[in-house]
């Protein structure tokens, strides 16, 4: 940590540490005085459509690697589309076949990414 | 300084450049336009595209142009709408939308547009003369003066920014903890690592950035649904007429002087000018019962000063190395990428980079003005794209560019990490603006409190002492002081 003379590489880190406990404790001391209005936090299974984002997401990193970047891209943008929101089913396909082709323009051909393919070795 | 400008168009006029200028240009009408995309989340976006764009200077014109492309789209949502297409625009509903439920969007959304190119040129032509003799005046800022301005800069940020200060403060800590992650630039300790190899680079900006903003913004709009509905489909007269352009006049010149001065400040930018400006509009009308029913000038006023503190918040970037809001922490972090480092050294050793910048902001408002009058209509059918298609390709989006920058699906997770923190950052009133600026400013605070400490030998008198750091020192003390007395009179105005 070194000393305010000669401030090592623990000084602003430990100074910013008894910053946050003085604020934090303001932001308590604030609550328990009800000065913070709170209402549900999640009002009506307001959490579901954000945790099957985060799903889809995690879907996503996991496939990524093994199936290749073409299907796991057309597979998420149907099940997205298709469970989070309510779209006609001709929408959705022709969107992600879409975005896909889109994409892999952009990335593979345009910024030459090299995705990974899974499959697909072209 | 002329010679320079010279250049400077002789860069932004190149086909690569006017390209680049316009795909940012278009891209920051879009996001302006679509509610729950702000220009920061795109600007980070794009991030992992800057490792690819080629020059410094096409990517920084392209992610100016969609800063402040936005503060011009941003309007048009707010006006038809009735909800903020970005933050900047949030005054601009109030009557705005009144106008428009009065049949009056076209002269509504024209004044706007034209509003915001005057002010855009002002703003760009004070960048251009303020900015230079800045730089030279900089040069002379040692240690404790760069340590005074990061500091007022993140203060103002947090004090100005969020509804709540407190929060704001925590995130900027946070930030700051953030930043110090990895090797310790004076000593080459390694700090906050436990142990993953990956960390010790330090926690990776764009990664961070896409996530708590690319991530984060779309996981906190997918619990709401966002409706658009528009009030009227047919868009006329958008040409104001003389009655209306001579009750918008002063307030367009006034709320380009206030935009202009508000962002240059540091922490300063286009969302409080824009507050500011309808403020003063209110205040200094002969009729302020108009205002909420639909005055033109509070269109006006509102939507030029955003412009002007746009093109002005480029000035603390480009001539000190201080970026003001988030959008231009990202701007920032672009040029990092690209090896120029921002500060009062980058127009004499990229004299390129900036004079081309600047000289395509001119260009950039110019194709503004003719994307948002005549085009306006075609703008106005984005709104139709339903949220829930845009979500999921926003994430794709994130997710193969976090990979393309080091090509491993490791950053996929930290971004999603990222982005579930974002989340509940937003769910419980935490803006992440302050901490990607905090995260940002915090090499720069921590190199100069360090260094100047070791060259008072411990006194922390420097940064009084000398008289450019002790001026903002005491602005810095005097401005707490008095948002503390305002805090604590707060409680009394109410009981009456």
């Amino acid at each position: 940590m070194g000393r305010v003379k000669h401030p090592g590489p623990g000084f602003l880190p430990f100074g910013l540490a008894i910053c946050l406990i003085i604020l934090s404790l303001v932001l308590i001391i604030k609550s328990w005085k009800g000065d913070v209005s709170l209402g549900p936090f999640w009002p009506q299974r307001s959490w579901l459509r954000p945790l099957l984002g985060v799903a889809f997401l995690i879907f996503f990193a996991l496939v990524v690697q093994w199936v290749g970047f073409l299907i796991t891209t057309f597979v998420f943008l149907i099940i997205w589309m298709g469970v989070i929101e309510r779209i006609r089913w001709r929408t959705i396909v022709s969107i992600s076949v879409g975005t896909t082709v889109a994409l892999y323009l952009i990335f593979r051909l345009f910024l030459e990414v090299p995705l990974p393919m899974g499959f697909f070795k072209w | 300084m002329f010679q320079g400008l010279a250049n400077g168009f002789g860069i932004a006029f190149s086909l690569t450049n006017l390209t680049f200028a316009l795909v940012g240009t278009l891209l920051g009408t879009i996001v302006g336009i679509l509610p729950g995309l702000g220009p920061a989340a795109t600007i980070s976006l794009l991030l992992p595209l800057s490792f690819k764009i080629g020059s410094p200077v096409t990517s920084i014109i392209m992610m100016a142009g969609i800063f402040y492309g936005a503060m011009y789209g941003g309007s048009t949502t707010s006006i038809l709408v009735n909800i903020p297409g970005e933050a900047a625009s949030v005054v601009t509903c109030i009557d705005g939308y009144q106008m428009a439920l009065k049949g009056r969007a076209g002269p509504a959304l024209g004044i706007a547009a034209i509003g915001s190119f005057i002010a855009g040129t002002i703003g760009i032509i004070g960048l251009t003369f303020v900015a230079p003799p800045l730089a030279e005046f900089a040069l002379k800022f040692g240690p404790p003066e760069y340590f005074a301005l990061t500091l007022l800069g993140l203060l103002m940020a947090t004090l100005l920014g969020g509804s709540s200060i407190v929060k704001g403060l925590i995130m900027v800590v946070l930030g700051l903890l953030l930043g110090s992650v990895g090797l310790d630039p004076i000593s080459g300790a390694i700090r906050f690592t436990w142990g993953f190899f990956m960390l010790q680079e330090g926690v990776d900006f764009v990664t961070l950035a896409m996530g708590m903003f690319g991530i984060g913004e779309i996981l906190i709009n997918l619990e709401k649904e966002l409706t658009t509905e528009l009030v009227t489909r047919k868009i006329t007269h958008l040409w104001p007429t003389l009655k209306d352009w001579a009750e918008s006049k002063w307030a367009i010149l006034r709320g380009s002087f206030i935009g202009f001065f508000i962002g240059i400040l540091p922490g300063g930018g286009a969302v409080i000018s824009s507050l500011v400006s309808y403020a003063v509009e209110k205040k200094f009308s002969k009729h302020p019962e108009e205002f909420g029913k639909g005055a033109i000038r509070g269109v006006a006023g509102p939507e030029s000063a955003n412009n002007s503190a746009a093109s002005a918040s480029f000035i603390p970037l480009l001539t000190l190395g201080i970026p003001g809001n988030a959008s231009i922490a990202m701007i920032f972090a672009a040029l990092l990428i690209q090896g120029v480092q921002p500060g009062p050294f980058l127009i004499t050793e990229h004299p390129d980079v900036f004079w081309g910048v600047v000289a395509s902001m001119y260009v950039g408002n110019v194709m503004l003005l003719i994307l948002n009058l005549p085009m306006v209509g075609m703008w106005v059918q984005l709104l139709r794209v339903p949220y829930a298609i845009l979500a999921p390709i926003i994430v794709l989006f994130c997710c193969i560019g976090v990979y393309s920058i080091r090509n491993t699906v490791f950053d996929i997770w930290v971004m999603g990490i990222f982005g579930v923190i974002g989340y509940f950052f937003r769910k419980v009133g935490m803006e992440p603006g302050p901490l990607i600026l905090a995260f940002v400013l915090g090499p720069i605070l921590e190199r100069s409190l360090r260094q100047a400490l070791l060259i008072s030998a411990g006194s922390p008198f420097i940064f009084f002492s000398r008289p450019i750091s002790g001026a903002l020192m005491g602005f810095l003390i005097l401005y707490i002081l008095v948002q503390i007395v305002i805090t604590l009179r707060k409680p009394r105005v109410g009981e009456n």
